[in-house]
């Protein structure tokens, strides 16, 4: 490997894909991830598996925040060894919810991008775009520490994108969003992927990120269960109905579940006795998300929307053979 | 690529790096700074400027009501001698600045007369012929002997022994020759043969006169009468009198001398030059002791300011606040799970220590050698002008400016161990107390040894040694200085050698770390 260059960075060895060669992890006697090999071209991969199936490990194992056992990874060409180099060109949007506790949205993404070597008038211009995309810039002038779950997650999200990577590693990105900001975050990926950036982001239930994603990496107990593009899988899910607990505010949730019984991929809503909430299935998770937000947009008032999906878990262990 | 543009690359990455190092550094400030820890580092460094300023006070204070009260001419305070009176001294003197007067009270025990001798009087004179003397309590010492060596009785002319070779009986005597006779045969002056003694209960002496007579005056020789220990006198007796040797009727007794007060009259007098201050002593109107002292002594400060800085600056405060700034640098971020931020940026680990450290290193430099230099200046303030002058012609300036050296490399040092111990190790508590020992320790150590400790450098750099007693043991003596210090820039080269490696062993952490805030898999 040539000496890292600060500020330039050479695509090389392996193309401008993320590659794991038998990649093995322990933390102690526990097993993390065991010989994984992959090879993720750019576009959006989504990496499901249940929770403490090596979502996490792998993230950090690409992003050099822990370090491989066994193996050898490669993000472009750049040994995760290197983060001189490869962070300048990846972005990491951890799951751990913390920010240091001085910062303000706005001087938290502008001081880590003071780090990438920009003045600092282009590092707040950098920032302020970051915080624009995700619509936070209400509250950039705000305590990190201050705002709520979804602010945080965004902010960090925001904080990732900031300096523009090629690699955009999210872990479970989409956590915590309401429908409106969902849906256009998952556009964002869109847009990066068409652009030929990686965006690698992780999920514990799959019908949240199969229909966005190019690639789908399914994860259980540190091994990959299964890669790549899985039309059946996918075409499996569609069959599979999933359920939302959608609640109202002011009590107009007959208004909400007329409007959204009109739509074709909706198969079910049961009203609650409260009139405030619903449980809703839909065979379209996405045209769904796009209905309540034209709904939204008209005026009625959506608290919340979760998904409600008993059968993740029983589905998941379908798909992936028993094996887990 | 020609090898020109090749060092000028490796220039320009080098540049790139310190300046990220740089930027790292700018942020890690307000943790270094403002870390919840930090109100006692600040406690630790600010600790000697309070003690200082608060001496500079008292003597200023003092200094000034001597004065109010009267400045004598500094011939007058060396003519005083001891054993002088006080109102010769007063006399010549005049009014003092300060005096106070205090009595110091002993309980003794009286004497028990003239040369172990007591008289009981009996007014007016009682007929009787037969006397007696009964002992109560035999002995101050508590010994359960009687001794007597003479019981004389005189009736009023006063003069004539009336028991003297009268017939006489007693208590069983201790020996053949010293019998109840030996109590009425005139002398005293025969040793321990011309005593009587007895060490059976009751104890007593009965002499017949011979006829019913006139008696008034009873004198009785205690055992230190004839030469023996005044504990042994008798402690308490009575003397009773009978016509017919049946019944007695007590005349007279004696509780013996008892304890009395014994008052000493301590008179503390202070007179003032200007400069010197004089505390004379008057025992009993003498003058028993005389300390000439300065109230604000340059010297005497300088000495006690070296000592704080060597074995309180150095070894405790500059220790400790370096333990609360660096190893809290990472170990801090772990706690908040906020350290993969930095392993997220685009620079290398090296340059993540390399900034933090700078950040440890300018805020504890700046915590602690402003709070040395702000010693200094509480120390030197209350000083007469000229002396201070005199001071920075002799070379002070020298002295404050390695004062500050020593402490701002002192926290090069503990700095760059505490961040490796930061990165090693979870809890501070055993490391520390290691360190401490250890540092403690080196003065005994091997020379090689030795020159693995911080504090032997930064010893060597101190301007003037630190005070030590004659009476201090050879093993703290050790302990507390080095036993060859090195040169200055001996001593900061070593320094700086010792820390580099130090944080080349940091960096071998720092390159492995890894992140595992929790269970998170």
């Amino acid at each position: 490997m040539t000496a890292p260059k600060l500020g330039t960075v050479q695509p090389s060895e392996g193309g401008p894909s993320v590659i794991f060669e038998e990649v093995s992890k322990f933390y102690g006697e526990v097993l993390g991830v065991n010989r994984v090999t992959l090879n993720i071209p750019p576009g959006i991969t989504s990496l499901v598996g249940p929770n403490g199936s090596g979502k996490t490990t792998l993230m950090n194992l690409m992003t050099g925040l822990i370090f491989p056992d066994h193996g050898r990874i490669l993000m472009r060409g750049i040994s995760p060894r290197d983060p001189e180099a490869l962070m300048r060109i990846t972005g990491y949007a951890t799951q751990y919810d913390t920010a240091p506790r001085w910062a303000t949205g706005f001087t938290f993404i502008t001081t880590g991008l003071l780090l990438y070597g920009y003045s600092r008038t282009e590092a707040e211009e950098k920032a302020w775009k970051a915080l624009e995309r995700l619509s936070l810039t209400d509250a950039a002038n705000r305590k990190v520490a201050a705002y709520s779950k979804g602010m945080r997650q965004r902010v960090r999200l925001a904080q990732a994108i900031a300096h523009d990577p090629d690699v955009v590693i999210l872990d479970e990105p989409l956590n915590g969003l309401d429908p409106l900001v969902r849906a256009e975050t998952i556009d964002m990926f869109r847009a990066w992927a068409a652009q030929g950036k990686h965006v690698i982001i992780s999920s514990h239930v799959l019908q949240e990120v199969d229909v966005v994603s190019d690639q789908v990496v399914l994860i259980a107990n540190g091994m990959i269960v299964a890669e790549g593009r899985i039309r059946t899988v996918r075409d499996e899910i569609q069959e599979h109905p999933s359920q939302y607990i959608v609640r109202c505010r002011d009590r107009n949730a007959s208004g909400v579940a007329a409007l959204l019984f009109a739509e074709e991929h909706i198969t079910e809503i049961k009203l609650n006795d409260d009139r405030l909430g619903m449980l809703v299935m839909t065979r379209d998770r996405e045209q769904f998300a796009r209905a309540l937000g034209r709904i939204a947009l008209d005026g009625h008032r959506i608290e919340s929307v979760v998904p409600a999906d008993e059968n993740v878990d029983a589905l998941y262990e379908y798909l992936i053979g028993g094996e887990s | 690529m020609t090898p020109r543009s090749l060092s000028g690359r490796a220039r320009a990455l080098g540049v790139a790096r310190a300046r990220q190092a740089w930027t790292i550094a700018k942020i890690e400030l307000r943790r270094a700074f403002f870390a919840k820890r930090s109100f006692w580092v600040y406690g630790l460094a600010l600790l000697p400027s309070v003690i200082f300023f608060g001496h500079g006070l008292e003597a200023k204070f003092r200094t000034e009501r001597l004065t109010r009260r009267g400045v004598i001419s500094a011939a007058l305070i060396d003519s005083v001698a001891v054993g002088e009176s006080i109102d010769d001294v007063k006399k010549r003197l005049g009014k003092p600045a300060g005096e106070s007067w205090s009595t110091r009270s002993r309980r003794v025990r009286q004497k028990t007369g003239n040369a172990g001798a007591t008289t009981n009087v009996i007014e007016p004179t009682v007929d009787a012929r037969y006397v007696r003397l009964n002992i109560i309590r035999p002995s101050y010492s508590g010994e359960p002997v009687a001794r007597i060596y003479e019981f004389e009785i005189y009736g009023p002319d006063g003069r004539v022994n009336l028991a003297l070779n009268r017939p006489i009986t007693g208590s069983i005597p201790c020996s053949a020759d010293e019998g109840p006779e030996k109590a009425v045969n005139g002398s005293v002056a025969g040793g321990q043969s011309d005593r009587w003694c007895a060490r059976d209960w009751p104890f007593f002496l009965q002499v017949d006169l011979g006829a019913v007579r006139p008696v008034t005056r009873f004198v009785v020789k205690h055992a230190s009468a004839g030469g023996e220990n005044e504990e042994a006198d008798t402690r308490e007796f009575n003397i009773q009198l009978s016509n017919e040797g049946k019944t007695f009727t007590t005349v007279a007794s004696s509780t013996g001398a008892g304890f009395v007060e014994q008052r000493t009259e301590i008179r503390d007098i202070t007179y003032f030059d200007g400069r010197r201050a004089a505390r004379l002593l008057f025992i009993d109107g003498k003058l028993q002791r005389r300390d000439v002292y300065r109230p604000l002594d340059f010297e005497e400060d300088r000495a006690i300011f070296a000592g704080i800085f060597q074995y309180f600056y150095l070894r405790l405060a500059i220790f400790f606040g370096c333990l609360g700034i660096f190893m809290y640098l990472f170990r801090g971020e772990m706690s908040n799970r906020t350290l993969h931020f930095w392993f997220l940026a685009p620079s290398r680990r090296e340059v993540l220590l390399a900034g933090k450290y700078a950040a440890g290193l300018i805020a504890s430099a700046a915590i602690f050698g402003g709070g040395a230099l702000l010693a200094i200046a509480a120390m030197i303030w209350p000083h007469d002008p000229v002396e201070v002058q005199a001071y920075w012609n002799a070379g002070g300036m020298g002295h404050v400016f390695w004062y500050a050296a020593a402490a701002a490399l002192g926290c090069v040092g503990y700095g760059s161990v505490f961040l490796a111990v930061g990165l090693y190790v979870r809890n501070p508590i055993i490391p520390a107390a290691v360190l401490l020992a250890w540092e403690g320790a080196a003065g005994v150590l091997p020379h090689a040894l030795q020159k693995m400790s911080v504090l032997y450098y930064v010893q060597s750099l101190c301007p003037v040694p630190a005070p030590i007693d004659d009476d201090v043991p050879t093993l703290i003596r050790l302990l507390a200085a080095p036993a060859a210090p090195a040169s200055r820039p001996g001593a900061i080269l070593g320094l700086l050698l010792l820390t580099a490696f130090v944080l080349w062993i940091a960096s071998l952490a720092v390159r492995r770390m890894q992140i595992s805030y929790g269970a998170e898999a």
